[in-house]
């Protein structure tokens, strides 16, 4: 056992930093990989290196994407799983489409008004979850169907307005503003996860029985892991709006199933207790990478699912194999 | 556990659930017919049951996985790319018909093959496997028939196909019939066989099960086999219906089978139920869509009801056991 | 074997906290349990049980399996709440409904199923709901790691790494990080339920150093033990606990007598005789098998003969017994049943009339039944090829199979048809056993049988296993009540750090030699705990 060795010199800091997040570093690796084949891929194809508009407008899409991956990460961690992520999306995208102002204030407020919804999905899915017993597989599904309704309720017909101003904020289409947001994220993690409510996630998602001896409140772990969840499903809808700058209340049907992807992409582990969100950032990169590699090398786009169900089982497999080697020892 | 409750119950909880469930249908059959005046007359229900099959049939492939703790979301994929492979490979003639048939059962087992490989095998968790499948079989559908553009896609259903699923046997849709066999085939696999005892005992601990000498690798594969045919045959059923196959026709097939497995009493995490409860969730759900629409809610109400009453059948009794 | 105090090798813990009002001489009662029941399912655990512990003492808790010492130390620790009864803290009657509500009371328990979040790392485990903060009032993790670090060496522990996983520890470093842990809030009182199970002599030493420390302090400890010299040194006062009551408190007593209060009957009576051992006939002889926590154990089992196995938990014995029935990977040596070599790559190879190996496994619970199905269909699992009929199950021929296993072993149940989940542990090993007695297995693997079991079921459970001695099968044997294992068995091996440390044969083996075997020291006690043994 090496951490118990006797005599034997400690492994360094490094090494179990590694072996501990071995998740994220594949993830990193792999997004690492796909930019490097992209790249590869559009050199052949238009003779020169992607710029600055084809980094901004990937990320302009992704971001809807990133966060719907945030919000799964955050609830798979417990060990849960949350369909309800595309109504959630269908709902406040619709929502942002009639509720933004034109004025700062405005659009602030609209989108507050956005961010509470999607909390209040959240706390919904979360209450049922943690105090109704039930299963999150089926709970959220049953919500999701909820959630789609009232979206079409609120945004009969695609439409809507956002105004200009606020798409040049979250989705500017001069330059690679949503770096920032992407950093953000991460430094949001890096706070939370440093919070008692970030390690109880982690405690309920290895066993929440033994989570509970420990002091954590495993009912409100759970309801506040569903809250964030919708109200960063919130933030993908207002993301979203701007991208397209009108609302359409089916537009987040996929996202449930591909925020999935990005979270098994991103290394983490499904049930529960292991990985990281930031993962699941890049996890949706890979995924827009994809896509991405897939138009420039001139497959028909017809074919594209299988071959993102093709690479989404061999990256499993893969990673899976590679982090059992790494966690024994570098 | 809950046995604090008495030993008995614990034993016909499972049949109250089915219970449960065929009463909230009963329900609101009367409701519908109260709405609506000829709702619940024969011809009426008649519809609804056939309706109903799709879903039943795609519930029965989701029943096996669901019961060993797994699930299959490769069903919408495949029940379309059935649909699609049996209408090109029978090109509208009787006579093709049972090479096509067994063309696209195949597939569909092969698909279930390969899920069960992957999930038993390699230990690809089965939302994953089976989410991957699905696009797959989306991207292999679409490609190679270049989106329904093929020269062969436009065909129409054999005939005979058509008969089978829109036709009347006795004054009964002939469907309900093909339903009724695999109700009782379903049934006699899952309480009367050495292969369903082993299913029940893999969902329950899977685990306990390889030690006692179960073989949990080739159960599971051959779940996932039978889960991947009877998505391909609602696939072949459906394109009989519609004569046609069309490209979506499989989505609502996912969550529909797995909210008609879950109320109608079958754990999600596997290990209890029975697929006469799928079979009595999904006339519940059909119905209450149909109720839904007698009422002429629209339907962004639909989509909110339909939520609300899962949830609350859930409620009533879908919960977990306390544990203490 | 003496404990030693070792306050010379271990400077203060960190936490030295303020004394107590009572401490040392005199001895306030600060625990004060009456009337407490608990029952689960059809069973109780606990009947009216009392116990009263005061301040500055240490305090054992003996009794058989099943007893209730386990559930009194999870309802003190508010792992679980009493169906009746008090419990009163320094005078005050209370509610402890979650093991929070025990830590604000002082009270702090190390249980015996192990409470550590195994995909977190050993400092954040000691340090959870209590890590160092830095700016902005988050978590500062490299703080939290040097405190850790600072922790362990505080209490001598030189070499687990506060950065290494939970799972990749062995189970006494488990188990050494949540003693750590418990004793490291400072506790009032200090509730250990097994505590030495899985510790090495120089861990045994550590642990009672750490007792004797906190008795000085004014602490109140209180510990369950099989181990009779362990407890004879240590303890202020011993309780006796059958069948879920409070039989008798001492400040002495004797080992025979604490058994006649334990079990009800005297030491001789508690056995019965083992067949004699017929000419020998190898059954299973593994030579040099080796896998994961196994290496290289070689012996031989012969048909009639009980093979014990001994030694602390987590030295590679559950290891062995699935390495032996196929359900774990052999990664070298050879493995013959009967005299022919097999390879087995699963139980259903093990199942195999040819070799006809069977196991009841280590915990029933979880690896062995079926809680939620019938008594019936878990008695039936391992031969549904025998009840059914190209693949359909002959269910009279099932039931009466059931029903005369079910018979044999006189199993208390309510019907076939009732969940196993509602039966006692005694009855729920029963028919465990009675699964794997109607496979017709040659040679039977008894990992812990008798674990969990009441004492009137471990007789009929010994006289079972002399039966199936004396009619010929071949028994392999482990058990973690050495005393049981010494009477049990024609033979005995010891395993520490998954290989074979000794030999004993019948008769004169005793439950001192075996522990003595089993409780040397190893390389990682060494390095793990910077204590000087004489």
């Amino acid at each position: 056992m090496s951490a118990t060795t006797a005599g034997a010199a400690r492994r360094p800091r490094w090494s179990h930093l590694l072996g501990q997040n071995a998740g994220l570093a594949l993830a990193a690796g792999l997004l690492a990989l796909s930019i490097v084949v992209y790249c590869t891929i559009y050199y052949l194809a238009q003779r020169r290196f992607p710029g600055g508009f084809e980094l901004t407008t990937t990320l302009n899409n992704t971001m809807p994407l990133v966060l719907a991956g945030v919000a799964q990460s955050i609830v798979v961690l417990t060990r849960g799983i949350d369909l309800s992520v595309g109504g959630v999306i269908d709902l406040t995208n619709g929502l942002a489409a009639i509720s933004l102002g034109d004025s700062a204030a405005g659009m602030l407020a609209g989108s507050l008004l956005v961010l509470a919804v999607g909390a209040l999905c959240g706390l919904l899915n979360g209450v049922l979850i943690a105090y109704g017993r039930l299963q999150p597989i089926i709970v959220t599904l049953a919500t999701l169907s909820i959630y789609q309704g009232i979206a079409i309720r609120v945004l009969p017909e695609p439409g809507g307005e956002v105004p200009a101003a606020y798409t040049a904020v979250l989705a500017n289409t001069r330059g690679p503003v949503s770096l920032v947001y992407l950093l953000l994220i991460v430094a949001f993690w890096a706070c939370f996860r440093r919070t008692a409510l970030g390690v109880g996630l982690y405690a309920v998602g290895n066993d929440a029985s033994a989570a509970q001896a420990n002091g954590v409140a495993v009912r409100r772990t759970q309801i506040a892991a569903y809250v964030l969840s919708g109200v960063f499903a919130a933030t993908a809808g207002l993301f979203m709006a701007a991208t397209s700058t009108a609302g359409d209340a089916t537009t987040g049907n996929g996202y449930t199933l591909r925020s999935i992807v990005a979270v098994v992409l991103g290394g983490v582990n499904l049930f529960g207790g292991r990985g990281s969100p930031v993962g699941a950032v890049f996890g949706a990169l890979v995924s827009a990478m994809i896509v991405n590699i897939l138009f420039f090398s001139q497959i028909d786009p017809l074919y594209q699912s299988f071959f993102e169900g093709l690479f989404l089982v061999i990256a499993v497999l893969l990673t899976g194999g590679i982090s059992r080697f790494m966690r024994r020892g570098a | 556990m809950a046995h604090s409750r008495g030993v008995t119950a614990l034993v016909s909880r499972d049949q109250r659930r089915i219970l449960f469930a065929v009463a909230a249908a009963i329900l609101l059959f009367v409701i519908g017919g109260l709405v609506r005046p000829g709702f619940a007359s024969l011809n009426s229900i008649g519809a609804i049951l056939s309706i109903a099959c799709f879903v039943g049939l795609v519930a029965a492939g989701q029943t096996f996985v669901i019961l060993i703790g797994g699930v299959d979301l490769s069903v919408p994929w495949t029940l379309n790319g059935a649909a699609i492979l049996m209408m090109s490979s029978a090109a509208s003639s009787n006579a093709r018909l049972p090479w096509a048939l067994l063309l696209t059962l195949g597939v569909g087992a092969l698909v279930g093959l390969c899920n069960g490989v992957g999930i038993a095998v390699f230990g690809v968790p089965a939302v994953v496997m089976t989410l991957a499948m699905n696009g797959v079989l989306e991207g292999l559908t679409l490609g190679l028939s270049g989106g329904l553009t093929c020269p062969s896609c436009a065909a129409y259903a054999p005939p005979l196909l058509q008969a089978a699923a829109r036709g009347t046997l006795l004054g009964i849709p002939a469907i309900l019939f093909l339903w009724l066999a695999v109700i009782v085939v379903a049934s006699f696999v899952l309480s009367w066989t050495g292969f369903g005892r082993s299913a029940y005992a893999i969902g329950n601990n899977a685990r306990a099960s390889f030690l006692a000498g179960v073989n949990v690798t080739r159960t599971t594969v051959i779940l996932y086999v039978l889960s991947g045919l009877f998505a391909s045959l609602a696939g072949i059923m459906l394109l009989g219906f519609g004569s046609q196959a069309s490209l979506g026709l499989g989505d609502p097939y996912l969550f529909q089978s797995i909210a008609a497995v879950v109320i109608g009493g079958v754990y999600i995490a596997g290990g209890r139920g029975h697929y006469v409860g799928a079979v009595a969730g999904a006339i519940t759900l059909v119905t209450l869509v149909s109720v839904l629409m007698a009422l002429n809610m629209p339907e962004y109400g639909r989509s909110i009801t339909y939520g609300v009453i899962i949830l609350a059948l859930l409620l009533l009794y879908g919960r977990e056991a306390d544990e203490s | 074997m003496t404990p030693r105090d070792d306050r010379a090798a271990s400077p203060h813990p960190p936490d030295p906290g303020r004394p107590r009002a009572d401490a040392p001489d005199g001895k306030a009662t600060v625990v004060d349990c009456s009337g407490l029941s608990k029952s689960f399912g059809g069973v109780r655990a606990l009947d009216d049980a009392s116990l009263s512990a005061s301040l500055g003492e240490v305090h054992a808790l003996v009794g058989e399996n099943g007893a209730g010492k386990s559930t009194l130390i999870k309802a003190l620790g508010g792992r679980l709440r009493p169906d009746a009864g008090t419990i009163r803290v320094n005078g005050n009657p209370v509610t402890l409904a979650a093991p929070p509500d025990a830590h604000r009371l002082g009270i702090w328990t190390v249980f015996q199923e192990l409470t550590l979040l195994p995909w977190l790392s050993v400092a954040e485990n000691l340090l959870i709901r209590r890590e160092p903060r830095g700016r902005m009032g988050l978590i500062d993790r490299r703080r939290t790691e040097r405190r850790a670090e600072e922790l362990l060496a505080g209490f001598g522990i030189a070499h687990i790494d506060p950065l290494a996983l939970i799972e990749d520890l062995s189970l006494a470093a488990r188990q050494i990080v949540e003693i750590v842990r418990a004793i490291s809030h400072d506790p009032e009182v200090l509730l250990l339920d097994e505590p030495t199970s899985s510790l090495v002599e120089r861990e045994v030493v550590w642990l009672f150093g750490q007792i004797r420390r906190l008795r000085g302090h004014g602490t109140c400890v209180i510990f369950t033990s099989h181990r009779w010299n362990e407890i004879r040194d240590i303890a202020d006062r011993i309780t006796v606990f059958r069948g879920g009551r409070h039989v008798g408190t001492f400040r002495e007593i004797d080992q025979s007598d604490a058994v006649v209060l334990m079990t009800g009957r005297r030491v001789e009576a508690l056995y019965p005789t083992l067949p004699k051992l017929p000419a020998p006939l190898p059954a299973l002889e593994a030579r040099a098998v080796a896998g994961r926590g196994v290496g290289g154990v070689s012996f031989t089992l012969h048909a009639g003969e009980v093979l014990g196995v001994g030694g602390l938990a987590g030295h590679g014995h559950r290891e062995l017994f699935l390495l032996l029935f196929g359900a774990q990977r052999m990664t070298a040596g050879t493995l013959l049943a009967h005299g022919q070599t097999v390879r087995l790559h699963s139980p259903r190879d093990a199942m195999r009339r040819g070799v006809g190996l069977a196991l009841v496994p280590e915990d029933r619970k979880t690896e062995g039944l079926l809680l939620a199905m019938s008594i019936r269909d878990n008695l039936t699992l391992s031969i549904l090829r025998r009840i059914t009929r190209f693949g359909v199950l002959r269910k009279p021929r099932e039931r009466r199979l059931a029903q005369d296993m079910a018979a044999r072993l006189r199993v208390r149940m309510p019907g076939l048809s009732a969940p196993v989940g509602a039966l006692s542990g005694g009855n729920q090993q029963k028919v465990l056993i009675g699964r794997w007695l109607l496979a017709e297995p040659r040679v039977l693997l008894l990992y812990d049988v008798t674990r969990g079991v009441d004492v009137a079921t471990k007789h009929e459970l010994y006289e079972l296993v002399m039966q199936l001695a004396a009619s010929g099968h071949a028994i392999l044997l482990y058990s973690s009540d050495a005393e049981e294992l010494a009477h049990l068995s024609h033979r005995v091996l010891v395993m520490r750090e998954g290989r074979i440390a000794a030999e004993m044969a019948a008769p004169g083996i005793t439950a001192e030699a075996i522990v003595a075997a089993a409780v040397r020291d190893t390389a990682e006690s060494e390095a793990l705990i910077k204590v000087a043994v004489p």
